[in-house]
């Protein structure tokens, strides 16, 4: 393992009441990337994600962060160790305000958080500035649209200052525009030295951001490499098209 | 000998604890509210039986249908005129307002039955059959039976009619069943009312084996609670198995225990079997 | 703030000069209300603010009671060591049932709960030492100013607690948890340690003033000690002034307590009646409390009434 490789995962397994859903998934994260993380529907993506944040413990498998074995640590924990994640199936804290929702990301995310609560209060007005939500400070988390609620889950991870941070389809039924939108901010992330691995469903998104792509496919790692080289390779097409017409 | 004589007695019990329950367990299941009124609707047909028997000299398993019609309106005009305004609130105030409703009832039942014993006793109450030197009271054999009957006809209604598709639907997923023309108001409220109406029905039968008063609510609730937990909330077989299993429980803890250490030990294997259970299996989590 | 605190200031010590009217009836009254307002207030940490409704409280309560009662009863121990064996007791206790029973969510929370004091009930009839069904019976002191002092004391205490819980990152954490645990958690939030923590605090405060009460009521059997209602009660009354908020919960027990005292004195079945009915409504009209209410009918005025049922109906 070189020095700044950020995160492995050595023969990750995941299975719920017999049925795999990760299979022997090994792959490593270099500091300051962005991997993409793909697959079709069902294939595993979530579960990776779920098992690098804690929320879920493999039956099999080593994950090792900044070379250190995180396996029995629990969700806070990895959280105080450098690592954010959002959730698909968006978990805002609904009856708070958008700046109290982020809040509680400074209060408590990378080495247990800012503990001062007016000065993670800041942190959080600055977030919503990055993420363009200045305008929602106020709101209750559950009045916001689908768009501001992906741009709240994206700030509350920023919030906890990561140093790798788990994307779930955070561009899931956005327009062209906020999509674009969406591929600059994550760029800008990057830039400042985060790591990241984005799950995502749109192909035009993942190509222009990912510096490498990992394929899933029913929980195996079917492929791994630079975007073209991969979304033009034949068994990736096979996974997402169907046997008959690749 | 004794210890079968216990054992069948526990038995009866059991089946009338577990029609108790499959109401609360209904009403739990698709609508998410702990319906801690379900024992007050008990005590409500077990007074309805009781006035039809002795004010219209029915006879109380005639009268079930009557009572079970009735708390059917009772339940549904509830949920549909009063729990229906909170149905989407936290659990907390599902479970407060369903209190107050126990509370209330309760007392408006002091008021107009007086808190007097009232015990449904028709001519052949004393009536038993010996069977392999065991002694069964007849009208207990009757609600037991009953018991059965009903919660077979409960289960033949959610497998087999629209009306229980419609129902198991809402249960597994309200926007979808919706998007099949399940109106969720009409429903909930139909849920509710059958699940008053089994409770009237097990009220009916308490009365012919027990007491009725207004103050029978609360342990009833409680009880039919535990086995709700116990039997799982999709599984009306498992209900009833339940049932049965408390009914013996008790039988067996009043004589060989002693009456102080029965709480403690129900409640004490309730908590493990929460704590115990998988929590997939917990749903309304 | 300043002012708000300089006015709560100013009430607390205008109920510390009650004892001085000499009404004997009005301080017995004072030191029933002051104490429920603190059971409120303690039930507002784990219910309010984490957000998980315990009917174990009554177990705490109890705790406290006989922790007293036998320190000073039967070990001829003074008031304040029994005080603190009573909310030892509670504290151990919490941890202990806190670390199984806090992994339980929704109804099957509350509901474990619920078998706690029925529990702990059965065992403390069954000890020597606590007296069996009979219970126990304590010194006599007659000196009920003392009482409503101890009582008050109690309360801010309580109430300082949950004010700082509520600008502490703490209690942003119990926050979180209430709104969303799973999020809480992946955001770094230690939920196992703070909702024990949420728990200890609530049964510190209950046990206390369940020691005061038993010290105070002189007898003290396992039913009374053990009572469920009472913990219906604190759950009524901060969820009727407001859960997490600061200040609700005390407003609200003052008021149901004076109303139940009201027409406890007239008819009790009509008493109880009513106060079902008031629940009933109360949940309907301000699920979130007295203390929403304000401020919602300074928005929007009777609108605000229609907005909660459009909010929570089908």
């Amino acid at each position: 393992m070189s020095a700044d490789t950020i995160l492995e995962a050595q023969g990750l397994t995941m299975r719920f009441l017999g049925l795999v859903a990760v299979n022997q998934v090994s792959f490593a994260l270099a500091r300051g990337e962005i991997l993409g993380l793909i697959g079709p529907n069902g294939a595993g993506k979530t579960t990776l994600i779920s098992l690098i944040s804690g929320t879920l413990l493999p039956v099999a498998g080593e994950l090792l962060f900044e070379g250190r074995s995180i396996n029995g640590l629990p969700p806070h924990a990895r959280a105080h160790l450098g690592i954010g994640r959002t959730f698909q199936v968006m978990k805002p804290f609904p009856r708070l305000s958008v700046l109290e929702n982020v809040t509680v990301g400074a209060l408590f995310g990378f080495g247990g958080g800012e503990h001062n609560r007016s000065k993670a209060r800041e942190q959080a007005r600055a977030l919503l500035d990055f993420t363009g939500l200045q305008h929602r400070v106020d709101q209750h988390a559950d009045e916001l649209g689908g768009p501001d609620r992906k741009r709240l889950e994206l700030a509350k991870a920023l919030a906890m200052k990561p140093k790798l941070l788990l994307l779930d389809e955070v561009m899931a039924g956005l327009t062209h525009a906020e999509i674009d939108e969406v591929v600059e901010i994550i760029k800008k992330i990057r830039d400042s030295g985060i790591t990241i691995l984005v799950i995502e469903h749109v192909m035009r998104a993942i190509r222009s951001l990912s510096d490498r792509i990992v394929v899933l496919h029913h929980g195996e790692m079917i492929a791994e490499g630079m975007p073209d080289a991969v979304l033009a390779d034949p068994r990736v097409i096979e996974a997402y098209l169907g046997k008959r017409r690749a | 000998m004794l210890f079968a004589q216990i054992l069948v007695n526990g038995v009866m019990l059991g089946g009338l604890y577990g029609l108790m329950a499959l109401g609360m367990a209904l009403v739990w299941g698709v609508l998410n509210i702990v319906n801690l009124a379900h024992g007050a609707f008990v005590m409500l047909g077990g007074y309805c039986v009781y006035f039809l028997f002795t004010g219209l000299h029915l006879d109380p398993f005639a009268a079930l249908p009557i009572a079970m019609v009735v708390m059917f309106v009772v339940g549904y005009l509830l949920q549909r005129y009063l729990l229906n305004l909170i149905i989407r609130s936290s659990h907390l105030n599902t479970l407060l307002i369903t209190f107050g409703l126990d509370v209330v009832l309760t007392y408006l039942a002091q008021l107009a039955f007086s808190a007097d014993f009232r015990a449904i006793n028709p001519t052949y109450a004393g009536s038993n059959v010996t069977l392999l030197g065991v002694t069964i009271p007849l009208v207990r054999f009757g609600a037991f039976l009953t018991a059965l009957v009903l919660a077979a006809a409960l289960w033949v209604m959610l497998e087999r009619t629209r009306l229980g598709h419609s129902i198991r639907a809402t249960s597994q997923n309200l926007i979808a069943a919706r998007l099949y023309g399940v109106d969720p108001a009409q429903l909930y409220a139909v849920t509710f009312g059958l699940g008053a109406a089994l409770a009237g029905a097990a009220g009916g039968l308490y009365g012919m084996v027990s007491q009725v008063t207004p103050y029978i609510g609360a342990t009833l609730t409680a009880k039919s609670f535990v086995i709700t937990i116990m039997g799982g909330l999709d599984n009306p077989f498992g209900i009833i198995l339940g049932g049965l299993f408390i009914g013996i429980a008790e039988a067996l803890a009043a004589i060989y225990i002693g009456p102080t250490f029965t709480d403690a030990i129900s409640f004490g294997l309730l908590v493990l079997i929460l704590v115990a259970r998988p929590a997939r299996s917990l749903r309304g989590a | 703030m300043k002012g708000r605190v300089a006015l709560l200031g100013l009430c607390a010590v205008l109920l510390a000069l009650l004892p001085l009217t000499g009404d004997d009836v009005l301080i017995q009254y004072g030191i029933d209300a002051l104490l429920f307002a603190t059971l409120a207030q303690a039930w507002n940490i784990i219910g309010g603010f984490a957000g998980y409704a315990s009917f174990g409280n009554s177990s705490f309560y109890g705790l406290g009671t006989y922790g007293t009662a036998i320190a000073m009863a039967q070990l001829h121990l003074p008031f304040w060591v029994g005080l603190c064996l009573g909310a030892f007791l509670a504290v151990v206790c919490a941890v202990l049932i806190g670390l199984p029973i806090l992994r339980l969510r929704g109804h099957y929370f509350a509901i474990a709960t619920l078998g706690l004091s029925a529990t702990l009930s059965a065992i403390i009839a069954n000890l020597d030492i606590s007296g069996r069904n009979i219970g126990l019976i304590l010194p006599l002191t007659r000196n009920d100013t003392m009482f409503y002092e101890l009582a008050l004391v109690l309360l801010v205490a309580a109430t300082g607690t949950v004010a700082w819980i509520a600008r502490s990152r703490f209690g942003m954490g119990l926050i979180a948890i209430r709104e969303n645990e799973d999020a809480a958690q992946v955001m770094g939030v230690n939920t196992t340690l703070y909702k024990v923590t949420a728990l200890v605090l609530s049964a510190f405060f209950t046990a206390l003033a369940g020691g005061i009460h038993a010290y105070w009521i002189t007898f003290i059997d396992p039913a009374s000690a053990f009572d469920l209602t009472l913990n219906v009660r604190m759950v009524i009354m901060a969820m009727f002034g407001g859960p997490g908020t600061v200040l609700g919960p005390v407003i609200g027990s003052f008021i149901l307590t004076f109303v139940y005292q009201l027409l406890a004195s007239s008819i009790s079945t009509a008493a109880a009646l009513l106060f079902g009915i008031v629940i009933v409504l109360a949940v309907i009209f301000m699920p979130r409390g007295l203390w929403d209410l304000a401020g919602g009918l300074r928005r929007l005025g009777p609108r605000y009434f229609l907005q909660n049922i459009r909010a929570h109906r089908l």
